[in-house]
Formats: C-alpha cells, sequence, structure tokens
C-alpha cells in the first residue's frame, strides 16, 4: 500500500484496536458495525459491471452509499483508494480454519454435534486468511459420519469472542459426507454400517424414516402428556425423551438446516438427489464434487448448488477422476457453484483459485469472482447480507492493489462490518492472540518461520531446496 | 459375711453409676493456650486460647478471657506458636482410583456403555476412595483439614463428597455426601483405533444434553408411575440417569472443570440452558469471563495450577539480569514483553476475580501438594494476593463456596475444631507444623 494511499495512518487505531480486543477490557458486541469512506477505487460490485472512480460509504457497519464523489460525514475515517479495486469479502463455503475438533467421528450420523461449540477464535490462521481478503467462512464439521455435525458460520472477527465470531442470524448447515471417508471410517474400522455406497444411502434413509417416526411419537406424548397434566385420569403417557440427533435431523427435513454433503463421484451426488428429491430437501450444496460437472444438468433441475476445488484432485481413489474445467462446466450449466479451500493455505488465494476458472475454462471475470463471493453467500443463505456490494448490505469488503483476479495483486486491507481486521500497510510482526508464558521465543513456530525466512534470504536457497 | 457383700456391692454400683453417663457424654476437652491465633479472615488474636469438646470450638479469644475447663488437655504456646484454621480443599481428588489403563475397543463405537463412555454419575467417593493414599498424611502435615473429594475420570466421573481429613481413614469421616457431580470436557478414553462416543468437545455438550433429556423422561415416568392407576408400562430404571435426578432439580451443584476462556463459555451455553447449579473449579483463566461468572452469581474454586514463569524471567529473578540471555532483536523483546504479560495474568486470576466480586475458593484438583505451595509464592510475590486473603480462600471462602461456612472453615465458637498449629507463621521460611487438629481428632506430627 502507497504512502498517500490514505489522509491518515491506520496503523495506530489498527494496533490498539486488536490489542485491545485481545486482552478483554473493552467488550464489543459482534452488531458493532463500524464507519468507513473508501474514494475513487475501481468497485466490483458482482451484481453489476465493475464501477471505476467510486466510493462507498458503510455506516454503523451497513454500505450506506456507493458512488462518486460522495459528501463525507463528520468524523468518517476516509481511505483513499485511488487506483485500487474493492471486491466484496470473500465467502469461503467449506473451511476448517479454526476449530478445537472437526470430527465426532465415533458415530455415522452425529448431526447433535455442533461446530458452533467447537469455534478457537485465537488461531492466527484467521489473520492470515484475512490478509487473503477472506471474510466469512463455513466452519465445517469433518467428514467422517453420514450425517455429520452441524457448521457454523463464522465471519473473521480476529480478536472476538468464539460466540462474537458466530455470523449472527446466519442458516445454520450441517455437514454430510457419502463416499469412502463414511465407509472407510464406520464399516471397515468398525464394522458397523455403512460398509458400502449402498449402505450410505440407507443410513441416510434410515435416519429420515427414524425422526419422521420420532416426530410423530414425541408429538403425540406431549400432547397426551398436555392433557393429562390439565386432567389427572386414567393411565398418563409413557415420556418420549427430547432426542436431540432426531430433532436436527427434523429440522433438515423440515428445511431449516441446509445440508453441505461431502461428495465426489457423480454415482453418489446424484444418489443424495434422489433422496433429497424423496423427502422434498431443496438448497443443499454439494462439496467437493469433483465429478458433479458429468451431472450439472441434473443438478441444476434439481437446485443443488457445487463448491468445489479449482483443480485439485487424485488424493485418494474416489478423487480420481476430475478436471480443471469443473467450474465453468458447472458454471455453463448455471449450477450455483462456489470454490471453496477446505485447506488453510488455500484460503489465502482463494482469489487466484477463482482466477483458474479463467484461465482453464474462459469464465468470465465477474462469474470467477461471484465463485468466491455472491455464489458461496447463496450456498449459506446470507447471500442478502453478504457475498456482493451493494447499498444496506454488510460492509465486508476487501481493497485490493491491481484487480484481484491477477496473479500481481495483492490484499491490502480487509474490512467485515465496516471495521479493519487487517492492513497490510500496518501489519505488526506478530499477530498471535496467545503467547504461551512457558514457551520462549526461538521455541516458538513464529521465529522458526522468520528464521526460515532470513534463512532463505541469507542463503539464497528456495524453499523446495531447503527442504531436501 | 454373705449379708454385707451384697449392700456393699450395691453401694459401689451407686457410687460408679453417676459417674458413667458424666465420662460417655462429656469427653475431655481440650486447650491450646498463650498462642497467636490466626484467623480466616486474615486478622489476628495475639495470645489467645481455643478450647474445643468432643470435635466442636467451645471457646476462642485472648487467652485472659477464655476459661481453661478442668479437665482440659492444655498445650501451652508460650506466647510463640500460632493457630491456622483448617484448610479446605474445594475439588480434591485425593484417594481416588486411578483412571484404567488403555481402553477396550467397543463394538460400536458410536454406543458405547455408560462407563466405557466416561459417564458415571453413580460414583460416590465415600465408597471408592482409598483412605491408605499417603496423600491424606501429607495433605493434614500442611494443614488440611476438610475436603470436597472427586474421582479421576472422565466426562462425568463421579459424584463429589466432603470428608474431613484423617491420616489412615478418611472414607469414614464423611461430612457432606453427594454434594454435587463433576463434570468436564474430557472425551471418552482411545485414538483413533479404539474410540468411542463422545471423541470431542462438542460431542461431550451434545451427550450430556441428551443424558439430561433421558433422565427427565425418565423422572416423568417414574413420577407418573407413582400415581398411575394400572395399566401403565413399568419404568426401566437406570442407575445413571436416576443419579442424574438431583441436577434437574436443581438440588445439587455441578463442578465443571476447566481452564481456558473458551472452555468455561462453552459450559456457560449449558448451564443458562439447564439452568444449573455451578461452580466452576481450577478456572486458569476465569479471569477474562469474571463478568459473565458475576451475571450468573457463579463462583470459582481456583486452582494455583500456574503456567511456569518464561525462563528468562526466572534467570531473571533467581540469579540477575546479567545472566539473562539477551534478545535477538526488537522482535524477540516484543515477544518477551508478551509472554511476560501472558504469565502475568495468568498469575494474577485470582486478584482479578476478587476485584471483580467474583466468590473465590480453592482447589487443588489434581495438583500435588508440592506443587501448591510452590505455586503459592507466585501468587504471594507476583500474582498481587497477600496472606490474609489466601488464608480466607483457602479457609472461610472455600467453605461458603462449598454450603458449609457456618459449621467449619473459620475458628468460632461452636465451628467444628479443624485447625493446625504451628511453630511461626506459615509464611515464614522456618515455619514447621506441630499438630493438626481435623473434627476434633488430633494428628500429632
Amino acid at each position: 500500500m502507497t504512502a498517500n494511499y490514505r489522509q491518515y495512518s491506520l496503523f495506530s487505531t489498527l494496533f490498539l484496536a486488536f490489542f485491545t480486543l485481545c486482552s478483554g477490557t473493552v467488550s464489543l458486541s459482534a452488531q458493532d458495525g463500524g464507519s468507513l469512506l473508501l474514494r475513487n477505487a475501481t468497485v466490483i460490485p458482482v451484481t453489476g459491471d465493475d464501477l471505476p472512480d467510486t466510493d462507498i460509504m458503510i455506516v454503523d457497519g451497513l454500505i450506506q452509499a456507493i458512488g462518486q464523489n460522495l459528501a463525507a460525514p463528520e468524523d468518517i475515517e476516509v481511505i483513499d483508494a485511488s487506483d485500487k479495486y474493492i471486491m466484496p469479502g470473500i465467502v469461503d463455503a467449506h473451511s476448517h480454519l479454526n476449530s478445537i475438533g472437526v470430527n465426532e467421528s465415533s458415530h455415522p450420523v452425529t448431526p447433535e454435534v455442533t461446530m458452533a461449540e467447537s469455534i478457537d477464535p485465537n488461531s492466527v490462521a484467521i489473520y492470515r486468511a484475512l490478509a487473503g481478503g477472506v471474510t466469512t467462512i463455513n466452519l465445517m464439521h469433518g467428514s467422517a459420519n453420514v450425517i455429520g455435525g452441524r457448521n457454523v458460520t463464522l465471519k473473521l472477527r480476529y480478536g472476538r469472542s468464539q460466540y462474537d465470531m458466530i455470523m449472527e442470524g446466519a442458516p445454520q448447515t450441517v455437514k454430510f459426507a457419502l463416499g469412502e471417508n463414511p465407509t472407510r471410517v464406520h464399516g471397515q474400522d468398525s464394522g458397523v454400517q455403512p460398509r458400502t455406497r449402498m449402505g450410505v444411502e440407507q443410513v441416510i434413509r434410515e435416519y429420515f424414516d427414524a425422526a419422521i417416526d420420532y416426530r410423530s411419537k414425541r408429538d403425540d406424548y406431549l400432547a397426551m402428556k398436555r392433557e393429562y397434566d390439565q386432567n389427572p385420569d386414567g393411565i398418563p403417557p409413557v415420556p418420549v425423551p427430547e432426542n436431540l440427533r432426531l430433532e436436527v435431523i427434523l429440522d433438515i427435513l423440515d428445511g431449516n438446516i441446509i445440508v453441505h454433503a461431502h461428495s465426489y463421484r457423480a454415482d453418489e451426488i446424484f444418489m443424495l438427489t434422489r433422496i433429497f428429491s424423496d423427502y422434498g430437501i431443496t438448497g443443499y450444496t454439494f462439496q467437493h464434487a469433483n465429478e458433479a460437472f458429468k451431472v450439472a444438468p441434473e443438478l441444476r433441475e434439481a437446485g443443488a448448488h457445487a463448491s468445489i476445488f479449482s483443480d485439485w484432485w487424485a488424493y485418494k481413489f474416489e478423487v480420481y477422476y476430475s478436471t480443471a474445467y469443473s467450474a465453468t462446466i458447472l458454471n455453463e450449466n448455471e449450477v450455483v457453484t462456489s470454490i471453496h479451500s477446505d485447506s488453510n493455505e488455500l484460503i489465502r488465494h482463494l482469489n487466484l483459485e477463482a482466477a483458474k476458472s479463467m484461465r482453464y475454462g474462459g469464465t468470465s471475470e465477474n462469474d470467477a469472482i461471484r465463485m468466491i463471493t455472491l455464489n458461496p453467500a447463496k450456498q449459506l443463505g446470507i447471500d442478502d447480507r453478504v457475498g456482493s456490494l451493494e447499498i444496506g448490505k454488510e460492509g465486508d469488503l476487501s481493497v485490493w492493489s491491481g484487480h484481484p483476479l491477477s496473479i500481481y495483486s495483492v490484499n491490502e486491507l480487509t474490512v467485515i462490518d465496516g471495521n479493519i481486521y487487517f492492513d497490510r500497510s500496518s501489519d505488526p510482526d506478530d499477530m498471535r492472540i496467545r503467547v504461551s508464558p512457558s514457551v520462549d521465543y526461538h521455541e516458538t513456530e513464529y521465529s522458526e518461520s522468520i528464521q526460515d525466512h532470513h534463512f532463505r534470504i541469507n542463503s539464497g536457497l528456495n524453499q523446495h531446496q531447503i527442504e531436501e | 459375711m454373705t449379708n454385707l457383700r451384697i449392700p456393699f456391692s450395691l453401694i459401689l454400683l451407686l457410687w460408679l453409676l453417676p459417674l458413667q453417663p458424666v465420662s460417655s457424654q462429656t469427653p475431655p476437652a481440650h486447650a491450646i493456650i498463650n498462642s497467636t491465633i490466626h484467623h480466616a479472615d486474615g486478622s489476628e488474636t495475639e495470645s489467645g486460647s481455643i478450647v474445643w469438646r468432643d470435635g466442636i470450638i467451645a471457646s476462642i479469644g485472648r487467652a485472659d478471657s477464655i476459661e481453661i475447663p478442668f479437665d482440659a488437655r492444655i498445650i501451652d504456646g508460650g506466647d510463640s506458636l500460632h493457630v491456622y484454621p483448617g484448610l479446605v480443599d474445594g475439588l480434591a481428588l485425593w484417594g481416588s482410583p486411578e483412571r484404567s489403563g488403555p481402553p477396550e475397543r467397543v463394538d460400536n463405537p458410536g454406543e458405547p456403555g455408560y462407563e466405557r463412555a466416561g459417564i458415571q454419575p453413580d460414583r460416590l467417593p465415600s465408597k471408592l476412595i482409598q483412605s491408605s493414599d499417603e496423600v491424606f498424611s501429607n495433605a493434614l502435615k500442611q494443614g488440611y483439614t476438610t475436603a470436597l473429594i472427586g474421582l479421576e475420570g472422565y466426562m462425568l466421573p463421579g459424584q463429589t463428597e466432603i470428608f474431613f481429613l484423617h491420616d489412615n481413614d478418611t472414607k469414614s469421616q464423611i461430612y457432606r455426601e453427594k454434594i454435587g457431580f463433576l463434570f468436564q470436557f474430557e472425551p471418552a478414553p482411545g485414538g483413533w483405533g479404539n474410540r468411542a462416543y463422545p471423541t470431542t468437545t462438542m460431542g461431550v455438550m451434545a451427550r450430556f444434553r441428551q443424558l439430561l433429556y433421558d433422565a427427565e423422561a425418565l423422572m416423568q415416568h417414574l413420577d407418573y408411575y407413582s400415581e398411575s392407576e394400572p395399566g401403565m408400562p413399568v419404568p426401566q430404571r437406570d442407575e445413571v440417569l436416576e443419579a442424574l435426578f438431583p441436577i434437574l432439580n436443581q438440588e445439587k451443584e455441578i463442578f465443571f472443570a476447566a481452564d481456558s476462556k473458551e472452555d468455561i463459555e462453552r459450559y456457560l451455553r449449558l448451564h443458562d440452558e439447564f439452568d444449573l447449579n455451578s461452580v466452576i473449579v481450577s478456572g486458569g483463566e476465569a479471569y477474562r469471563v469474571s463478568e459473565e461468572l458475576l451475571e450468573r452469581d457463579i463462583p470459582v474454586l481456583a486452582s494455583f495450577n500456574l503456567p511456569d514463569p518464561p525462563e528468562w524471567y526466572s534467570t531473571l529473578r533467581e540469579e540477575g539480569e546479567s545472566e539473562v540471555p539477551e534478545v535477538s532483536g526488537p522482535e524477540e523483546e516484543r515477544y518477551r514483553k508478551r509472554q511476560l504479560n501472558s504469565w502475568l495474568d495468568r498469575v494474577k486470576n485470582i486478584r482479578s476475580l476478587l476485584d471483580a466480586g467474583v466468590h473465590v475458593g480453592f482447589a487443588s484438583n489434581g495438583l500435588s501438594l508440592d506443587d501448591i505451595q510452590e505455586k503459592t509464592n507466585f501468587l504471594l510475590d507476583e500474582g498481587e494476593i497477600t496472606a490474609g486473603e489466601l488464608l480466607t480462600i483457602m479457609t472461610s471462602s472455600t467453605s461458603s463456596i462449598l454450603g458449609i461456612s457456618t459449621h467449619t472453615g473459620a475458628l468460632r465458637e461452636g465451628m467444628i475444631a479443624n485447625f493446625s498449629l504451628w511453630t511461626n507463621p506459615t509464611n515464614e521460611e522456618e515455619a514447621r507444623i506441630l499438630k493438626t487438629v481435623s473434627n476434633g481428632t488430633i494428628i500429632q506430627f
């Protein structure tokens, strides 16, 4: 970021704000939105054409105005973004960025657990993702279970508490997993269903049916209990305990929880669309979905979405077959498609992952940007709030040195709810929230990376040579 | 001669009879006189005396105001000995059977039995602790007289019960049974190959919820059945679920053991959801959620399990500045500042909680007696806790949190005789314990 980038330096503001938040001396609620006026940038709204020489004004966390020469209210922080590009904050629909536990792997069906109770708000990986322009993630449960735990949508409000990171009001999502992972973990390792892909289908249907049966019994019990408690005559009803696992499945069946299904092969993807069609479930997303391109028309017809790697496959047998044209094919078939990270490294350059869809398949710039903004927001049910730059939406954006799909561009500023969470011009050398009293400087991962960096610079070796 | 023998025997009997009840109902008194009495609130009584009989403090105060019973066995402090109230451990794992070895592999890891899952709220210390464990006599040697004892284990390892300490028979010295339940985010034992539900913190939380739902249904079934006309199916009894009924009825406390801010926050979700009676045990980072704890009136039985100070700082403290390795640059210098502040924050946890108005007591929670002594020095030196406050925390405050402060935890007339006798004030290096009186019983060292 150049020296004339802003009217005044944000360094002290950011640094003080970060450590004030970390020290816990000020308790900000998640709804505390900031105000900012960014001037003279090329704005990529995603929902329309790029807007040159445009200002964006965020007031109390919401985008209040987008236009040229906006009048600056008193006391608002003004940032000169001339020659910069502003895009919506990146949304990653598949991440395990900051959890204390990913897989409740012991049972094939565990939707009773929730990643909302597994958040690590202190992971420095959050800051690294912010540096890549990411503002929102779907913190996902692992893929060991056919019906896994519930996921949680987080805004990367680094420095806040675990619950302040949860995107308030965002719909709940849940992880499903098909194929090798659940059959290996449960069938092969533990000798319990499912052992095969047929078994996976059966487990889903069994639990859906069990939940429907449970609702009938539980509702009957509650009705009879109310009646008996008012008029205790005759034989009282036998209690049917509340069943958290089946209650969550009922919410899935009722459309209150959005399914994100880990999947690879076209046959199993199609299998799940059949099940969901049978039970009336809509608006779901296939995660990874390397062969989804083979059934793209069917997905469009089912209203299913796809969240995929840009060009990563062949890391196990069921992922043997794929193509870097996948995103383009799905997109051309009008399947709502996103590019995800599923990796703390990939999440730092999702802009380039999206750009690969242009390089390989000729996807348009706008559609490529959509794949890491508005489309994942749709998949998470939050597209009315984030994913594009529109008046009334939340002030989540990132400011880039050049077009964000260019390999030469870097993210310079990341804003969530109108508050700055990453600023390359004032990036302190140690952004960890926690420092262990017992671990000396030379033992820390941080110092190791610094030392490696110095070693590379001093020795002229590249990373590959060092590892060898 | 024969005629004379009977009246003599009768006379002898009549003479002895009145004495019999006196000796059985009124055991001899004991008294420590002319000693400095240190009170739980940090105050002192110089030249004080304390008299106890039958396990209860009969009188206490300045020696010149105390009448020593004629039958008292007297220990004269010669104005140089010091009496302290007996220390109360708010949650000790003393005498607990150790966690079992490598867990067995279960056929269906998703549905292990209660015990395999670490769900054992029906376990009682009064049935399981080993009185022969030398920790009891060692604790007495450090002035402890009373402890809430829990059991080692996993998610719900058992109930907690209050004992007076005895050097070889603590098990029989139970004072209050079934006080509450120990709960912790400890998944079922086992690795990937022998895992069992729950394997994660989120799994433990979900399992806890389901247990209470199941217990609620069983309690309702039993209740209905007890009043029902014939025809209702018989409830299937379940000792584990039935042990949890007092939680649902808000009759017993949950002693939740955790240190991190995030785990305490997670637990508060459960606390709010089920309207639990909660006590935080250990609470190393409880200072970071003091507002939330105060709002809910949740006390903390703080452990002294403090992290070690930074190595360079220890060197500085012990050997002086010249011995501390120099920093490699400004980054390391900044890191050291953060490292030290991080340690000081933990050491000042109790200070911060007290300042915030949170009720703080003490719990060893698995920390060894030696470690407690060592860490206590950090609290006094750098934790901004005075010796008087420390005594209060380890006596009356802990008693109050355990709900027994009307009977023990302080030195007052009518309280249970729990105290210790020392050669010097306990914060002096040469201090040596002479005796501990636990529930009126003198243990001599």
